[in-house]
Parts: structure tokens; C-alpha cells; sequence
């Protein structure tokens, strides 16, 4: 069934991105904003593995770069979250996906996409890294990457199971 | 082996148009609006898709933001805690709903009062703290008559600019962004200069032009407007908190925002500038000296000798007051 596995997807991952800018961005909790881009990514790839953890970071750091408030440099969120993607699927492919993998590959994976959005950034000329705030921003995205993740990846895991009920978990 | 690398290489093709989107965009370094673009494409499709999100979260966003603290553990009054919550969420959305109307009114006041033409919009969308730009994203686009470069403002001050435009949506480029710079100008004196963001909430930075100018804490700047420019003039921008650098050299002041870019809801764009420069009579009246406190850092007390144009607005500007608003 590809094809409501696409379409699945890109429902989950279009509805993380708008609701992180919709709501999560405007309640301007302390540090970064919490990233449910990244949780959902994480939920996919540790269900379907690394190219779909890869596909999905794609397509979601492409909507993330591009959806109206987006002013930084095109390209560099779809970079970042499809490696992401890639990397949390192919840990999940060779481990237990128990909670411990679910909320430290979350964790992992916000430092790394935090750090290098804003390394890329910053080496590629954008002017509005303001590096004294990036500790911060990683250390508070990562503790609302593991709230999130508790949350949310259950929940994408059972709808994901729900809807193909014969799909292999390998 | 084969369903192996499949993955392996997929991941590679899509790490090469990310690279090649990189590369495209920052030769190209257009601020996203250009029309036909990813950007463009983003801002047609997904502006509507953010609009119709933010149409449905906002009754339970306003609410959750101040409900909150009730709860008990007693068994036996939970209906009454029940129908304390409704007729607590209903009193909060009363209350928004009166914050909302005073906002409206207060953006009336200063678009009357400078009269600027505006149309009115609310927030939709924030860009994520962790992308650096201090970006929104507005429910009033192209059809609305909202063009790039336009001035966006509140009742209290000036907000930013119009970055990019969609057919019913519109990015805003927040003052507070590292990226902007406005021209502005000390109230009631010419002491010029640039007011730049620093990328945080609630400082600006004032660069003055004149090095030996005259400026001190307490002093409130409001927008130079250069005939031709984004912004018109007389909007107010915030208040300085502290001078810093030397005398001589190159002055800086420390400004603090009128407009809090954390708590933003209604705004409108300023479609057409005033034709004649309202000068101060936007700023709100100076509160009494006897009240006032003395402003942090260097304390010299606010001389009343230049309030008189602050104070009664309408009467000592040259602004020809027609039929006002």
C-alpha cells in the first residue's frame, strides 16, 4: 500500500509544520520553539525505516524552509531533517524501539538539527545567527524534543499501525 | 543486499537537491518573493493551509493561555468545577475579546491620528525561534491590497515590513530581526539615525549619525520616513534606556520597543503614508514628571520644555487637520 503510506505521511508531516507555526512558535516558550517537525520525522523513520525517516525529514524541512514565515536560506531545513531521518531509521533498524531509543534518538537528533541549522547558516553568510543563543536553543529543544516525543510517537506509531494493519516492523 | 542499498541511495539523491536548493539560493539570495519560485509556490498554496490552522486552533490557543490553574480533588463539586471552568473560559474569552476591541481601537487612534491608510490584519503564523528570523506571517496578502515593503504597525508602534506577499497571506519582517534597519529619529529634535534589530525580543539598537548628538535615556525615537522610502514618518518606534560608546566617535543608544514582537496579534499595514510629516503627534502623551520615575541608567530627569508638541497633538502640528479620522 505505498500509496496511503505517502499520503499518510505527508498528512502527519503537513500537519506538524502548521501546527508548529500556528501554535507552538506563538506561545514563545522560553529557548527554542518545540520542534514537532522533528518528533514526527523521528516517529516515521523509527516505524518505517531510514528511507522513509529520510524522505520525510526532506519534505518536511523543504515546507519548513518555504511556508510563509520562512526567511532564511531555502534548502538548508531539508538538508538537516532528512539526514535526520536517515540516521534515527537506521539506528532504529538495528535496536530495540523501546521508549530509550524513542526519546534519545529525539533528543539526538534536535541537538544535531538545532546545531548544524545554525552552523550551516551561519557559515553560508546569514547574518542573523546570534551564537550566544545557540547553547540554549539546543538545550531547550532537545527537553521539548523528549516531552514531545513521549507524546507523539506512540501516537504516529499506532495510526501508522492502525491503517496498515499487515505492514512488517522489522 | 539489493533492498539495502536502495534506501542508501534514494537518501543521496535527496541530500544532492537539498545541496543544489542551498546553491540556487543563495545566488539567486532573493528574499522569497519572487512569485514563481519555491517560495512563491509556499506562499500560494500553504498561506491559505496556515490561514484555515489558525482559524481553528484560535478559540482553544486564546483559551488555554489563560485558563489553566483550577482543579481540585474533591469528588463531590466537580460539576460545579465543570461549569466553573465554562464560566471561567467564557469570562476569558470575554476578556480577549475586549483586549481585541482596545486593540482596534488604539490602531484606529494612531492610523487616524498620523493618518496613514491601513488595512487590518491579525497573526497567523510565527517563524521557529531556532530559525533566527523574526518573521510572522499576517491573513491579509495581494488581494488585500498588501504589497513587499510596506510599514506594518500596531497602536503602539511600528511592528516591521512587508518581506513577501501571497494572494491572502504576508510575511512580515519584525523590527527586532537582526536583518532590519529603520531610520528614526529622537522626538523633538533632529538627532537622526539608524535603529537596527539585534534578533532579540525587547532591544533595538539606535546608531546615531551625529557623533556629539544630544541623547538620553528616556528619549523616545519615532521613524525618520525618507520621501519614497518603506516607512512613513512619525510612527513611533520605542523609548532609549541607556546611551552607550563614546562622544566623538560613534554613539549608540539601547532602545526598547514600543511594539512587544512576543505578544502580537492584530497589526495593520500602512497601504498609503501620510502626504505630510505628522512629526511627534503620533507618540502617546508623555505620562507627568511629577509620576514618573527616573529612568534607569543615565538619570537626567526629563525636561518638560519640550513636551508641548507631545502633549496636545492635533493642535501644534502642521499636519492640516481636516475631518481627522
Amino acid at each position: 500500500m505505498p500509496v496511503l503510506r505517502v499520503v499518510l505521511a505527508a498528512a502527519v508531516i503537513i500537519t506538524a509544520v502548521m501546527l508548529e507555526l500556528v501554535v507552538l512558535a506563538r506561545w514563545q516558550l522560553p529557548g527554542a520553539t518545540p520542534d514537532l517537525l522533528l518528533v514526527v520525522v523521528v516517529a516515521l523513520a523509527i516505524a518505517r525505516g531510514p528511507l522513509m525517516g529520510a524522505a520525510a525529514g526532506f519534505a518536511g524541512g523543504l515546507l519548513l524552509d518555504a511556508a510563509p514565515p520562512a526567511a532564511g536560506i531555502l534548502g538548508i531545513s531539508a538538508l538537516v531533517y532528512c539526514i535526520a531521518g536517515y540516521w534515527v531509521g537506521r539506528v532504529a533498524e538495528r535496536n530495540d524501539r523501546g521508549p530509550v531509543l524513542i526519546i534519545s534518538s529525539a533528543v539526538l537528533a534536535e541537538i544535531g538539527v538545532v546545531a548544524a541549522s545554525a552552523g550551516l547558516a551561519g557559515l553560508l553568510g546569514e547574518d542573523r545567527v546570534a551564537w550566544d543563543e545557540v547553547v540554549g536553543l539546543v538545550l531547550t529543544g532537545a527537553l521539548y524534543a523528549a516531552i514531545l516525543a513521549s507524546l507523539v510517537v506512540p501516537l504516529v506509531t499506532s495510526l501508522v499501525r492502525r491503517t496498515e494493519p499487515d505492514y512488517q516492523f522489522r | 543486499m539489493r533492498d539495502n542499498r536502495r534506501p542508501r541511495v534514494i537518501f543521496a539523491v535527496l541530500i544532492a537537491i537539498a545541496v543544489t536548493l542551498v546553491v540556487i539560493d543563495l545566488r539567486d539570495s532573493s528574499t522569497g518573493n519572487d512569485e514563481g519560485g519555491i517560495r512563491g509556490f509556499a506562499n500560494r498554496f500553504f498561506g491559505p493551509v496556515e490561514s484555515a490552522f489558525s482559524t481553528i486552533v484560535s478559540p482553544v490557543r486564546d483559551v488555554i493561555s489563560s485558563v489553566g490553574s483550577w482543579g481540585s480533588k474533591d469528588q463531590r463539586i466537580s460539576d460545579l468545577e465543570a461549569e466553573n471552568a465554562r464560566l471561567r473560559g467564557e469570562l476569558s474569552t470575554t476578556d480577549f475579546d475586549r483586549s481585541r476591541l482596545a486593540e482596534w481601537d488604539k490602531l484606529l487612534r494612531l492610523a487616524g491620528i498620523g493618518q496613514y491608510r491601513i488595512v487590518p490584519a491579525k497573526v497567523i503564523a510565527v517563524g521557529p525561534a531556532q530559525g533566527f528570523a523574526w518573521t510572522v506571517t499576517l491573513d491579509a496578502g495581494s488581494r488585500d491590497g498588501v504589497k513587499a515593503d510596506q510599514a506594518v504597525v500596531t497602536g503602539d508602534g511600528l511592528v516591521g515590513r512587508v518581506l513577501a506577499v501571497g494572494p491572502s497571506t504576508s510575511t512580515v519582517l519584525l523590527v527586532v530581526d537582526a536583518t532590519s534597519t529603520v531610520g528614526g529619529r529622537a522626538e523633538s529634535s533632529l538627532q537622526i539615525g539608524f535603529v537596527s534589530g539585534l534578533g532579540k525580543p525587547n532591544e533595538l539598537s539606535f546608531q546615531l549619525r551625529d557623533p556629539f548628538a544630544n541623547i538620553k535615556a528616556g528619549d523616545r525615537l519615532v521613524t525618520f520616513g525618507v520621501k519614497g522610502g518603506v516607512y512613513p514618518a512619525g510612527i513611533p518606534i520605542g523609548t532609549v534606556t541607556s546611551v552607550k560608546g563614546t562622544p566623538g566617535q560613534t554613539l549608540f543608544a539601547s532602545v526598547d520597543p514600543f511594539v512587544e514582537p512576543t505578544a502580537l496579534d492584530l497589526v495593520g499595514v500602512v497601504l498609503i503614508a501620510s502626504r505630510t510629516d505628522p512629526r511627534d503627534s503620533v507618540l502617546p502623551p508623555r505620562p507627568t514628571p511629577s509620576t514618573q520615575p527616573t529612568p534607569a541608567g543615565t538619570a537626567s530627569p526629563p525636561t518638560t520644555s519640550q513636551s508641548p508638541p507631545s502633549g496636545a497633538p492635533s493642535s501644534s502640528t502642521p499636519t492640516p487637520s481636516k475631518s481627522g479620522p
